[in-house]
Parts: structure tokens; sequence; C-alpha cells
């Protein structure tokens, strides 16, 4: 082959590379990620469901000496759930009644919509799942995932078939969130390294290691009271307006198989 | 038959990197089979095959990514643009000498590229973690460089350079 059609081949191919970019840009991937989704996706999905296996094993080896340790210790605090699963039944008794003859609305349970993670995000760095629900289904861009009884992120793209959903470990996640136990308010945030804090709280108010950390529900699509985390350490500095603590979430990302999306009442 | 060939390398290299090695993410890290395969082909191949895997790779890769829309693209026209160079200069590429150093800068570039995007998000730079990130990730994708070479040498290669 001469080397001026080389050259012509090679212009054309950065140039289609630049108008995919523009595209995508503009947004106006649409018809693109509908082939997408009904291609790829259902080709990867297997995979995805072999490699998340797979990795799932391999951890698993590394902590097989302390499954009789870990074992005990989740007896015990399931026993301990229960204990405190029983006093919540009764208070939510009581404040239904107490609603009722106040002539308050009730609260409902939240409704919501199961989903199968289909494709992690293919780099280190950032923090993305895609599920195999989308628009159709009723989801809408900032509703709250939840895995296990966790909140692991909230819905960043949707599709008719399909949504990726930020995780809370993004280092662009940012989210209102509560410490249950001061009521101090802050916002969440994802860090570099799948590490997760909780910044903008007053210094007024006391925050302690073991403190209770769930969504707040100011602004957005979130309800408050889903469980993000515990307080792990508090970040206090004298000469600042606010203090920062590092939260630890139970969830693992990539142990991620079936999520929860939060539709709302 | 080598463009058959070449076309079932690139798609079970892409089925792989988004469905399997994305799960897996192999000592805490995603390698980037499709950066490899890139910068292989550039080497054992032509430059339209190597900008052909770049441009159908980024597109795919930036379509499962939930941020950068475009980034994954461009870097990997860049890198095969490069590749090219790098062939057109006559260096000796018997060897896999070169294939590594390439995948080992690229990995560093596109890493950067990544982390400076990042930089106006993240409060807290955890320099250890992220330096002990890239230097696995640069690892693990030299040692599957060794391995998919002979694929790709198989797939594309003229009757140029032998597998050193």
């Amino acid at each position: 082959m001469n080397r001026s059609k080389t050259n012509r081949r090679i212009l054309m191919a950065v140039g289609a590379g630049g108008l995919l970019t523009l595209v995508g840009f503009l947004g106006w991937l649409g018809p693109l990620r509908w082939v997408y989704d009904h291609t790829v996706t259902p080709v990867v999905t297997g995979l995805t469901r072999a490699g998340s296996t797979t990795s799932e094993a391999l951890a698993n080896l590394g902590h097989i000496q302390n499954l009789a340790a870990d074992n005990q210790r989740l007896t015990r605090e399931n026993a301990d759930l229960r204990q405190r699963l029983a006093a919540d039944a009764e208070t939510r008794r009581d404040n239904e009644l107490l609603r009722t003859q106040l002539g308050l609305e009730v609260a409902g349970a939240a409704r919501q919509v199961s989903a199968e993670v289909v494709a992690f995000q293919p780099d280190s760095y950032r923090q993305f799942v895609t599920i195999n629900k989308g628009s159709h289904d009723g989801l809408k861009p900032g509703m709250a995932a939840m895995s296990e009884g966790v909140l692991v992120g909230t819905l960043s793209d949707v599709q008719s078939g399909t949504a990726k959903i930020m995780l809370v470990t993004d280092p662009e996640f940012k989210l209102a969130a509560k410490d249950q136990d001061s009521g101090a308010d802050g916002i969440l945030q994802g860090q570099l390294g799948s590490g997760l804090t909780m910044d903008k709280i007053g210094q007024d108010v006391s925050v302690k290691p073991g403190d209770t950390v769930t969504t707040s529900g100011l602004g957005g699509l979130v309800p408050a009271g889903l469980f993000i985390g515990q307080i792990q350490a508090v970040d206090v500095h004298k000469n600042v307006i606010f203090q920062s603590a590092q939260i630890s979430s139970p969830f693992k990302a990539n142990k991620l198989r079936f999520v929860f999306v939060v539709l709302g009442e | 038959m080598k463009s058959v060939r070449f076309a079932i390398l690139l798609a079970a290299v892409i089925v792989v990197q988004i469905g399997f090695l994305a799960a897996l993410r192999p000592f805490g890290v995603v390698p980037n089979l499709i950066l490899i395969l890139v910068v292989l082909v550039g080497l054992a191949g032509t430059a339209s095959r190597a900008l052909t895997a770049a441009l159908i790779g980024g597109l795919l890769l930036d379509l499962t990514s939930g941020a950068d829309f475009g980034l994954r693209l461009g870097l990997l026209v860049l890198l095969a643009l490069a590749t090219g160079l790098v062939h057109r200069a006559g260096l000796d590429l018997t060897g896999p000498a070169v294939a590594l150093v390439l995948v080992a800068l690229a990995t560093v570039v596109s890493d950067v590229v990544v982390l400076v995007g990042l930089a106006g998000d993240t409060t807290h730079w955890p320099v250890g973690l992220v330096v002990g990130q890239v230097v696995i990730e640069i690892m693990v994708n030299l040692g599957l460089t060794l391995a998919v070479r002979p694929l790709a040498h198989w797939a594309v290669a003229e009757s140029g350079p032998a597998i050193g």
C-alpha cells in the first residue's frame, strides 16, 4: 500500500475519533448507546459474572482462616440486631399510632426495583457499575441504589434498558448525609482508593467513631435514612470552620452482583 | 484471512476487557488489554489496523464507562499514531522490549490523565496508594503484553519481525 493512501486512512480514522468524541460531548449518543446496550451488554454480562465470581473466590481464599472468628462475630451481631429490630418495630407502631391520632400522613415503605450488575467500570480510578434496568422500569438519574441494606451509589446515566450507578466511593460522588447519633449534617464524598469521607460538619457538634451515618434526604431523589456506614475517625482542626470524618462502608464494589434502586414512596 | 483473524482477536480482547477483567480487577487494578493490543498491532502490523483497534476499542470503553466520554478513545488514537511513528522509525522490533516500553509509558500517561481530571474533586490524595496502584497496573499490563504478543503477531504480522 502506498504511503499517501495510508496517510489518508490515518486522517480518516483520526477524524472519525474526533467526530465521535464531539457527538458524545453534545449528548447525541442515544442511538449508539441503544445499539451498545442491545449488542455488547448481553455478550459481556456472562463474562462479568465469571469475573466477579472469580474475584470473590480469590478474595475468600485469603480469608479462609478467619471464617470461624467471622462466624462467631456475625452470630453475636445477628442476635443484637434481632433485639434492636424488635425494639424498632415497637417504636414504629407507636409512631404510626401517634401520627394517625395527630392527623399526619403515615410514611409508607419506599418502592424498590431490583437489578443485576452487568458491567463494571473498565479502569482503575473511577467507580461506576452498569445495571440491567433503565427508564422503562421507572428509573431516573439521581435515584439511590442499595445493596444488602447499604447505600452503594446514585444513578448517573439512565438509558431505556440500562443505567449507570456512580458508586459512593467514586472521587466525584457527593451527597447530603447525616450523623444519626449527633444529628450533624455534612456532605458525603468519595475519595481516591475507594475511601469515603463526610465533610462540612460544623465544629459545634460532637461526632465520634462508631456513629451511624445515613442519607439526610436534603435535595435530589435520595430519601432520608438510608444506611451509608459508620464513622471510623474524626479529623478535627481548630483553625478551620468545618470538621470531617472518615466513614467505613461495609459494601465492596467488586462484590456487587445485585442492587435495589429506591424509587420513592 | 488476516482481516478475519484481526477482527476475531479485536472482538475477543474487547469482550474480555469489558466483561471479565473489569469485574476481576486482578491485584485491585483493571489492566488495559485494548491499550496493549493497539501497541502490539501498531508494531507488528500497520498503523491503520492499530487505529481501527483504537477507534473501536476506545469507543466501546467510553460507552461502558460512566464518566469522561471520549477520553479513552482520544488516548488510544494518539497511542496508535505514536506506535505508528515508532514503527516507521526503523527500531529493532524483533524482541518485546519496544512493546513493553510503549505499554508502560502509555499506562502511566493514561493514569495521569484520569488523575489530573479528578484533581478538582479530590480533597485527599493518598499518594502512596495511587503510586502503588500505577506500579501494579504497569506490572500487570507488561505481563499481559508478553502473553498477548504471539496472538497479535498471528493476527496481523507482515513477514517482518519474528517473536523474540
